[in-house]
């Protein structure tokens, strides 16, 4: 189900440093309610374009909206309508788990951030975790806390940056069920992973970036029509591969 | 609450449980305890010796002169600290300005705020309010523990006028240390590696404490230390006149010693500040320059852990 105006829309979107292109003009819509799975090899260009669509990074040419407001002259409504969850994310060690999310929920500007922070845990099922500090969680458990942070206001977009890098096979499946459940309330999900698996299994549609450019871009449901004979990671390593490597 | 309060908030509660914050101002309490303690100490040797020296002449039918404590300026016992400030105050600024980026820095949590609907400007007050708050809680610690000595010795006559005296005092040594402060917060926020804010903004300190007082009046570095001999006039050689007046108003450990002894009432007779400026100009002149220097630096923090990794 999608509506008119995308969640997110890039038109000719780039990044380069000095004459390093990182990102080649990039047009790209994913519909609202999407659950949107960015793949591509390490050093693709995923990372940059996570932090040119969360504002991280200012983009050097064309047009980016997410949630219907452009990145570079109305950050702070893109800043409202987004959640980020970085890969590898570490919060502050010497705070317990309801300390980092209530001071997140604050910066996000939630009217309750008690409530928030509590709805929050228990939506994730960490409210054991609540009143632990942090720096003694294993990955898996940092990596939920840190999904929390991004979820807690209630975002309309969320950007996961390799959420599976580094779990467990159970702390894969928990994410994933994690990513259905926050799916099924209509929330809007950008993924970039390596992990075709769960692209295969939680994604509804995939975009393919080799090189700093896109060269795959369809629904999930269109790929498993057109390539019903041949595996994702087929797909993946053949649309990859034809990509030879742009010199700057 | 404004962003820029929570982050300020949430700064100073990671200091709290830095132990390596927690060491240097105990150190600091510790120091100035230890000023107090000598300040204590000198007076009642001297109250001890000139009362004996009384009973004495007394006896012998000679006349008594007055007691040499009535006539030294009663803040004069907390002479020392000045130097306590100027050394280990400001190296402790140094290394929560440091620690109040590098903290964000190595949890990861920058891309968190920066992916926050707040202005940029925000995070750069938010870390400078939880700095100024520190270093004016280690100050509140010299005042408590000034004032507390004071009042112990009974033969010191403290009235408001000193202990206005010695709030100004207070306020010129938060304002000292706070520059280095914003030096090290703002050139941390500009050095992506760990410890070069760190280590620039202590070398800044090192020159402002050791190198310019030398070039500016010969005073050597073990003589920097000392509150009395810090205050030497200016030697009569054209090079330390010229060097006196171009970089006095850049020497703020001088400036700062000089306003202390001016303040707490130790300054030698018809000695002048280096330089054609007043100190008391010159600090305020630093601290706006330092303020704005780690104001713009940290708005424009670099929020994405690292360089283009994509």
């Amino acid at each position: 189900m999608t509506n008119i105006i995308p969640a997110v829309s890039t038109t000719g979107l780039s990044k380069s440093y000095g004459d390093t292109v990182v990102l080649h003009p990039l047009t790209l819509d994913v519909p609202k309610g999407e659950v949107f799975g960015f793949l591509g090899h390490n050093g693709a260009g995923k990372t940059t374009t996570i932090r040119l669509l969360t504002t991280l990074l200012a983009p050097s040419s064309g047009t980016t909206r997410v949630a219907g407001h452009d990145v570079v002259s109305d950050p702070l409504k893109v800043r409202a309508a987004i959640g980020y969850l970085p890969e590898n994310v570490r919060l502050y060690d010497r705070f317990t788990t309801r300390e980092n999310l209530t001071f997140f929920a604050r910066l996000s500007g939630v009217a309750n951030p008690v409530d928030a922070v509590r709805e929050t845990l228990d939506f994730l099922d960490i409210a054991p975790l609540a009143d632990r500090r942090v720096g003694t969680f294993s990955k898996g458990m940092r990596q939920r806390v840190g999904l929390a942070q991004a979820i807690l206001h209630a975002p309309q977009v969320l950007f996961l940056d390799e959420p599976t890098s580094g779990l467990d096979p159970m702390g894969v499946r928990q994410l994933r069920e994690i990513i259905e459940k926050l799916h099924a309330r209509g929330m809007t999900i950008f993924m970039n992973t390596h992990l075709l698996s769960e692209v295969a299994r939680s994604c509804t549609s995939i975009g393919v970036l080799a090189h700093g450019k896109l060269v795959f871009h369809d629904s999930m449901q269109a790929v498993a029509d057109k390539y019903d004979e041949r595996s994702l990671e087929d797909l993946y390593v053949g649309v990859a591969a034809r990509t030879p490597e742009v010199a700057a | 609450m404004t962003p820029a309060r929570f982050i300020a908030r949430q700064s100073l509660a990671g200091l709290t449980r830095d132990r390596s914050v927690l060491i240097l101002i105990a150190f600091f309490a510790a120091m100035v305890l230890v000023t107090a303690w000598l300040g204590w100490s000198a007076t009642n040797t001297v109250n001890a010796i000139y009362a004996d020296a009384a009973t004495y002449l007394s006896a012998s039918g000679q006349p008594v002169p007055p007691n040499p404590v009535s006539q030294t300026a009663s803040l004069a016992v907390l002479r020392n600290l000045g130097v306590y400030i100027s050394l280990i105050g400001a190296f402790g600024s140094i290394v929560i300005g440091q620690l109040l980026i590098e903290t964000d820095r190595r949890a990861g949590t920058l891309p968190l705020i920066g992916a926050r609907p707040f202005e940029r400007r925000d995070l750069a007050l938010g870390k400078m309010r939880a700095l100024v708050t520190a270093t004016g809680a280690m100050m509140a610690v010299a005042g408590i523990i000034s004032v507390a000595t004071l009042v112990t010795i009974p033969s010191l006559v403290v009235g408001p006028g000193d202990l206005l005296r010695l709030a100004l005092f207070l306020v010129a040594g938060w304002a000292y240390i706070t520059i280095f402060g914003f030096l090290a917060l703002g050139a941390a926020a500009r050095m992506p590696a760990t410890a070069s804010g760190l280590i620039a903004a202590t070398v800044v300190w090192l020159v402002v404490t050791f190198v310019l007082p030398e070039l500016t009046a010969n005073v050597h570095p073990t003589a920097a230390i000392n509150p009395v001999s810090t205050l030497a006039n200016t030697p009569d050689l054209g090079f330390f006149h010229v060097m006196s007046r171009v970089l006095g108003p850049l020497s703020l450990a001088e400036g700062f010693a000089w306003l202390s002894g001016d303040l707490l009432s130790f300054l030698p007779d018809g000695l002048a500040p280096r330089g054609p400026i007043p100190p008391a100009v010159t600090l305020s002149v630093a601290l706006i320059l330092a303020g704005l220097f780690a104001a713009r630096s940290a708005a424009k923090l670099d929020l994405n852990a690292g360089g283009p990794d994509a």
